[in-house]
């Protein structure tokens, strides 16, 4: 924070947060590691996390994580975009596609922010 | 119309790039040679569609190498989209017989073994970039390093990826592009403006081809080893440290290359004993699951068999839960007194205590002499001793030299079994970096194990260093911190919750109200360990990052391939 100056009321709160909130947030500014969606990460991982974390279980930055490894950049939640990976075919990976894996899924499930109970899980 | 002929006309029109090339395939393929098909079964199930050629060969099939895996992810395609009429029996069979004749060689699998071991280590395919890029920004790479393939053999799949997800033309991730170029076209001379996926095959088609001289040499040799006997077991699970115990294998008549299994482990000083039954595919990889009376999950063994049999080693996993896991090795018990590790995996200089040796086939009687743990370390009783374990009392030299030892039995010996060291100079928590996924509701939770292990720095002294001498597991305190990825989440308050043992477990799954936006219980938080070494005054502390994401709505392994389990 020591070359940044904050210009809007949002930037002055993360400051307000970092610099004077509690003895963990100076800890944490001493140790620079507010991250967000900038490129490169906190100081346990210099560069950017690697993604996918891991190699047979994590699949893309987008689905799980966003570009820098965080969960800022997601859409949240989940349930809002599902049924538009499901009928766009978006992340056929991690959602069950309506053209070929599962026409019938969203059968239960009128709005899946509502009905997400519903949802089944997809054995391809 | 009858449904499995509208589907085949469905499948045909909706893949016309795959069911054009075949036949280009096909003529390719005639000076790449393909794998004859000789199984009656296979031939009658799926020559149908898979047109039978000269010389035994069947489209596609002949032109295709796999790992088990792989092959049922096909098996399991051909029957859910194409549906193809298969009795669970006959799919077990097609499964054995494809992974057997058109499987992979051990030197073909271990780069990418992690794949089925379902192990969540990091890992970065280096060798092209673009493969990488358009592969991973859907599934694990794991899955293209256990194929070979024709080129007109890759150049289909590709195709058959564009008729099931259209999308994979342009879904652009990470800065990356989808199987067609989505950028303009660099006008540099000489600049490769070709396709993405084209990039990508002509990479495959030359990194992971057909035939290979790992395949051609392991199929002339490929026998099964003898399985059948009793095999000790030392694994290494997160949060609990070394476990050991034994393992019998008997043959099971009914099947190829079946066994029925025994195990008996001691975890954590809890015995636990687990029957099973396992096949061994492509005479070297076997897939076992094995229940114990009161199991939740069924557990999975995912191994590959050292060639001589002598030895086999993967990982043991729980059916739920594939981030719960054991690490194995196991030993073939034959005449010879075995020794396969020690209850701890270092030794503080100037202390006395008590180690357990655990092995096989240990002497009925023995003196301390006969038991060494190198320079510095001096056996004084053996307090305890069966044919599978012994406990030495060891006197450790407060000057004895820090480093790995060896522990060596009546000549049996187990090379850098435990370190010695002076102080613990840090620690570290593994993973560094985790990931858990929220559920319990309508998906089940991913956990996430931590475990905090000693370090000291080694002849430098410096930390982080290559010299550095991990120590094992040590005792922590657990907690968690906020990572501040967006600000004023309070990721802490609602993304789940540590317990003593460094197991995180995450909150439920679906949209949580309380949270601003309904934001799912998803975060990112630091983990953090803190041990203080007896004798210290300041604790030691140390941290990783952990993911708590959303669900995978697909399970693409569903049942897993095994000896005869449920399809």
């Amino acid at each position: 924070m020591k070359h940044l100056k904050s210009i809007n009321q949002k930037a002055a709160r993360v400051e307000r947060h970092v610099m004077h909130n509690t003895p963990a947030a100076v800890a944490t500014a001493a140790e620079h590691d507010v991250v967000a969606l900038q490129r490169g990460g906190p100081p346990q991982q210099p560069s950017a996390p690697h993604i996918p974390l891991g190699c047979s279980l994590v699949f893309s930055p987008g689905w799980e994580a966003d570009r820098t490894g965080g969960t800022a950049g997601l859409c949240q939640p989940v349930e809002r975009d599902l049924f538009d990976c499901h009928i766009g075919c978006y992340w056929p990976a991690q959602v069950p596609d309506q053209l070929n894996h599962a026409p019938d899924w969203t059968n239960k499930c009128a709005a899946a922010q509502k009905d997400w109970r519903k949802i089944d899980l997809v054995f391809p | 119309m009858s449904h499995w002929l509208l589907s085949s006309m469905l499948a045909a029109a909706l893949v016309p790039v795959g069911a054009g090339a075949a036949t280009a395939g096909q003529a390719a393929a005639a000076a790449d040679t393909g794998i004859p098909v000789e199984s009656d079964l296979v031939r009658q199930k799926c020559g149908s569609c898979h047109t039978p050629g000269p010389d035994r060969m069947m489209t596609r099939i002949s032109y295709r190498r796999a790992s088990p895996e792989n092959w049922e992810l096909t098996i399991k395609r051909m029957v859910g989209i194409h549906n193809v009429a298969l009795a669970p029996a006959d799919a077990r069979a097609i499964l054995k017989y494809l992974s057997d004749h058109h499987g992979l060689a051990p030197d073909e699998v271990k780069p990418a073994r992690w794949e089925a071991e379902r192990r969540q280590d990091d890992f970065t395919y280096t060798a092209d970039a673009t493969t990488t890029q358009i592969c991973t920004v859907c599934h694990s790479l794991g899955r293209v390093l256990t194929e070979r393939r024709t080129k007109p053999e890759w150049d289909l799949l590709i195709a058959m990826h564009r008729g099931y997800y259209p999308g994979v033309d342009n879904q652009p991730m990470y800065q990356g592009q989808g199987f067609r170029r989505t950028r303009k076209a660099d006008p540099a001379p000489g600049a490769d403006n070709r396709d993405p996926a084209v990039k990508a095959v002509a990479h495959l088609s030359t990194a992971f081809p057909l035939v290979t001289p790992e395949w051609r040499a392991w199929s002339a040799a490929m026998q099964l080893p003898a399985m059948a006997g009793t095999w000790i077991v030392a694994g290494y699970e997160r949060g609990t440290g070394p476990v050991f115990g034994e393992f019998t294998v008997t043959a099971d008549a009914g099947a190829p290359d079946a066994f029925t299994t025994r195990t008996d482990l001691t975890i954590a000083g809890k015995k636990v004993t687990r029957a099973g039954r396992a096949t061994v595919y492509t005479g070297f990889q076997w897939r076992g699951r094995a229940a114990a009376d009161g199991d939740k999950g069924t557990w999975r063994e995912v191994m590959m068999i050292e060639r001589g049999g002598r030895e086999m080693s993967g990982r043991w996993f729980t059916g739920a839960h594939d981030e719960i896991g054991i690490d194995v090795t196991l030993t073939k018990v034959g005449a010879d007194p075995i020794v396969v590790g020690t209850s701890v995996l270092s030794l503080k200089a100037g202390t006395t205590q008590t180690v357990s040796i655990y092995g096989a086939n240990l002497p009925a009687s023995l003196t301390p002499a006969v038991v060494t743990f190198g320079s510095g370390i001096q056996v004084t009783r053996v307090a305890a001793l069966s044919p599978g374990r012994l406990d030495a009392d060891v006197t450790v030299a407060a000057d004895a030299r820090v480093g790995p030892r060896d522990v060596m039995v009546a000549g049996a010996a187990r090379p850098q079994a435990l370190v010695v060291y002076a102080k613990v100079d840090g620690i570290r928590v593994l993973p560094q970096s985790g990931m858990a996924r929220v559920g319990g509701v309508v998906f089940p939770k991913q956990l996430a194990q931590f475990e905090a292990v000693g370090f000291t720095n080694g002849p430098d002294g410096k930390p982080g260093t290559a010299d550095d001498l991990m120590l094992g597991p040590v005792d922590a305190t657990w907690s968690v911190e906020e990572y501040t990825a967006t600000f004023g989440d309070d990721d802490l308050q609602f993304a789940g919750a540590i317990d003593a043992s460094g197991m995180f477990t995450p909150a439920v799954d679906g949209p949580n109200p309380e949270r601003s936006g309904n934001r799912n219980n998803v975060g990112d938080l630091w983990v953090v360990a803190q041990h203080t070494p007896p004798g210290a005054t300041a604790p030691l502390k140390a941290r990783s990052y952990l993911l708590i994401s959303v669900p995978v709505y697909m399970r693409w392994y569903g049942p897993m391939v095994d000896a005869g389990g449920e399809k």
